[in-house]
């Protein structure tokens, strides 16, 4: 079932690679380099949703002790992560053509850099940890911690002039500054890629559920 | 609870009084430092005065991951962790303590590391000196508090002196960045941006009111 | 369509497409670790129940 999900929603992200290159025109100033933003963009959203459910899920697992949130907590961020990525080395691509640079000190690409960094070192945290109780106790409060930490250096980040360009969805400018064609397009990789994102979250959560069945059967196992 | 953090505190200060292992490694890492970076970056060039509040920071963050690394795991030898977990002093007042003593050794070694930082790199802060007092103090608490309470989360860990800079460095971004903006805007004798002390204050209350809610659960069970 | 940036528009697909590739590739290769753990486990337990019965 998970898997066919998978193979949909791949299927769903080669339709929308299909359009998006032989239906979709050159935007005027880019050129076609203007299309890894249909990856860049939402693929941002992507991560950061799975960054935003990894604070909401360590607090209700510090609430209720339950181990389910303490996997989907692990599942999100891992997964949140290769989104992040993406995000950053389109984003870089597209720097390389337009601004000359691959990479410029600027807040946003600063801030997004350092909530991958953040999130990161939240999976080596898990790792560190051998027993299963303290593993889900500290980082479901690093989770929290780093939740209150990116929230903080992205209002820190109005206070700065950016050089990234500015936000063209209609909800954020009201409408006008992007064509409705590309903003459709926009929408079905974004709901292409969260589907993807949901899928894989599945998988993993499922993954860590079993590892932890793993650790028990060691410990009866091993156990004289 | 400010009476129990109190002797925590205490406790910690009068004990690293007598051996100062960390403040003697802590302050021998910041000359050290300082005298490298002055190879890496001329003192002298004109533009020293735009990145040396920024070099500073920088020597200070390496200073804190000593420090905060020593706040939790002094208590590892012969089990006083335990002994503290089962005293009859609140996990926040604790928590509290540990941060506070941390506080008082950075800002010690901060100040001691200040006038070689002073001499070395030819810049003044006496400008606008009170708003950099207050930085120094605001900052210097958001990453005693950040440290102290990964410090309390790695403390187990076999990995700890990896682990911890790893989770610190970038968490405690915001607080060095704003002390990096103050500090620079002294040494240049420019206005000291309001919003930056709004963000340390800001910093502060968050994360103090953060790790005081979560100290119960991080030291208890 | 325009080739002037043709090429790194390329690389930005690729790069995109390739992330989601490696991470499906490492979650496979996690799947089947956990699968061969389980049976090597599920031997051991068998075998100790024979040893103590």
């Amino acid at each position: 079932m998970l898997y066919a999900l998978l193979i949909a929603s791949a299927l769903y992200l080669s339709r929308n690679i299909y359009i998006l290159m032989l239906q979709l025109p050159d935007e005027l100033a880019q050129g076609p380099i203007y299309r890894i933003f249909y990856f860049h963009l939402p693929g941002y959203l992507t991560g950061a949703a799975c960054f935003l459910l990894t604070g909401v899920f360590s607090a209700l697992y510090l609430r209720t002790r339950n181990w389910k949130w303490d996997s989907l907590a692990a599942a999100v961020t891992e997964v949140g992560l290769p989104f992040a990525i993406m995000n950053l080395i389109t984003g870089m691509i597209w720097g390389r053509i337009i601004w000359g640079i691959w990479w410029t000190w600027d807040p946003r690409l600063s801030t997004a850099l350092l909530s991958a960094a953040i999130y990161a070192g939240y999976l080596m945290l898990r790792r560190a940890i051998p027993d299963a109780t303290e593993r889900a106790k500290n980082s479901a409060v690093l989770g929290i911690f780093a939740f209150a930490s990116v929230i903080l250096t992205y209002k820190s980040n109005e206070w700065f002039r950016t050089q990234h360009p500015a936000p063209v969805l209609s909800i954020r400018t009201g409408g006008g500054t992007i064509d409705p064609a590309m903003e459709m397009m926009l929408g079905h990789n974004l709901l292409a890629l969260a589907m993807l994102a949901t899928v894989l979250v599945a998988i993993r959560w499922n993954q860590e559920e079993r590892r932890r069945e793993i650790e028990s059967l060691r410990r009866e196992a091993l156990a004289y | 609870m400010i009476a129990d953090a109190w002797k925590v505190a205490a406790k910690d200060l009068r004990s690293e009084w007598r051996t100062k292992e960390s403040l003697n490694a802590a302050l021998a890492v910041t000359v050290v430092l300082l005298l490298l970076f002055s190879f890496a970056f001329d003192p002298g060039a004109e533009d020293s005065k735009l990145w040396s509040g920024g070099l500073l920071w920088l020597v200070y963050s390496f200073a804190a991951a000593l420090i905060v690394n020593r706040g939790f795991a002094r208590e590892l030898p012969n089990d006083c962790l335990e002994a503290l977990r089962a005293s009859p002093i609140p996990p926040g007042a604790l928590f509290l303590g540990k941060a506070f003593a941390g506080f008082v050794l950075l800002l010690a070694v901060e100040l001691a590391a200040l006038p070689a930082f002073l001499v070395f790199y030819n810049v003044s802060l006496t400008w606008q000196a009170g708003w950099v007092a207050a930085s120094f103090a605001l900052a210097t608490w958001g990453i005693a508090v950040l440290g102290t309470m990964f410090g309390a989360l790695t403390v187990n860990l076999q990995m700890r002196e990896l682990m911890l800079p790893v989770l610190i460095y970038p968490m405690m971004m915001p607080a060095l960045v704003a002390a990096i903006e103050i500090t620079g805007a002294s040494i240049q004798r420019q206005a000291i941006p309001e919003i930056w002390l709004r963000l340390l204050t800001g910093f502060d209350i968050i994360f103090t009111a953060l790790a005081v809610l979560l100290a119960d659960v991080v030291l208890v069970d | 369509m325009d080739q002037r940036n043709f090429e790194y528009m390329c690389y930005g697909l690729i790069a995109a497409w390739g992330v989601l590739m490696i991470y499906v590739a490492t979650l496979i290769g996690r799947e089947r670790r956990l699968k061969s753990e389980v049976e090597t486990l599920k031997k051991l337990i068998e075998e100790k129940s024979r040893h103590e019965a």
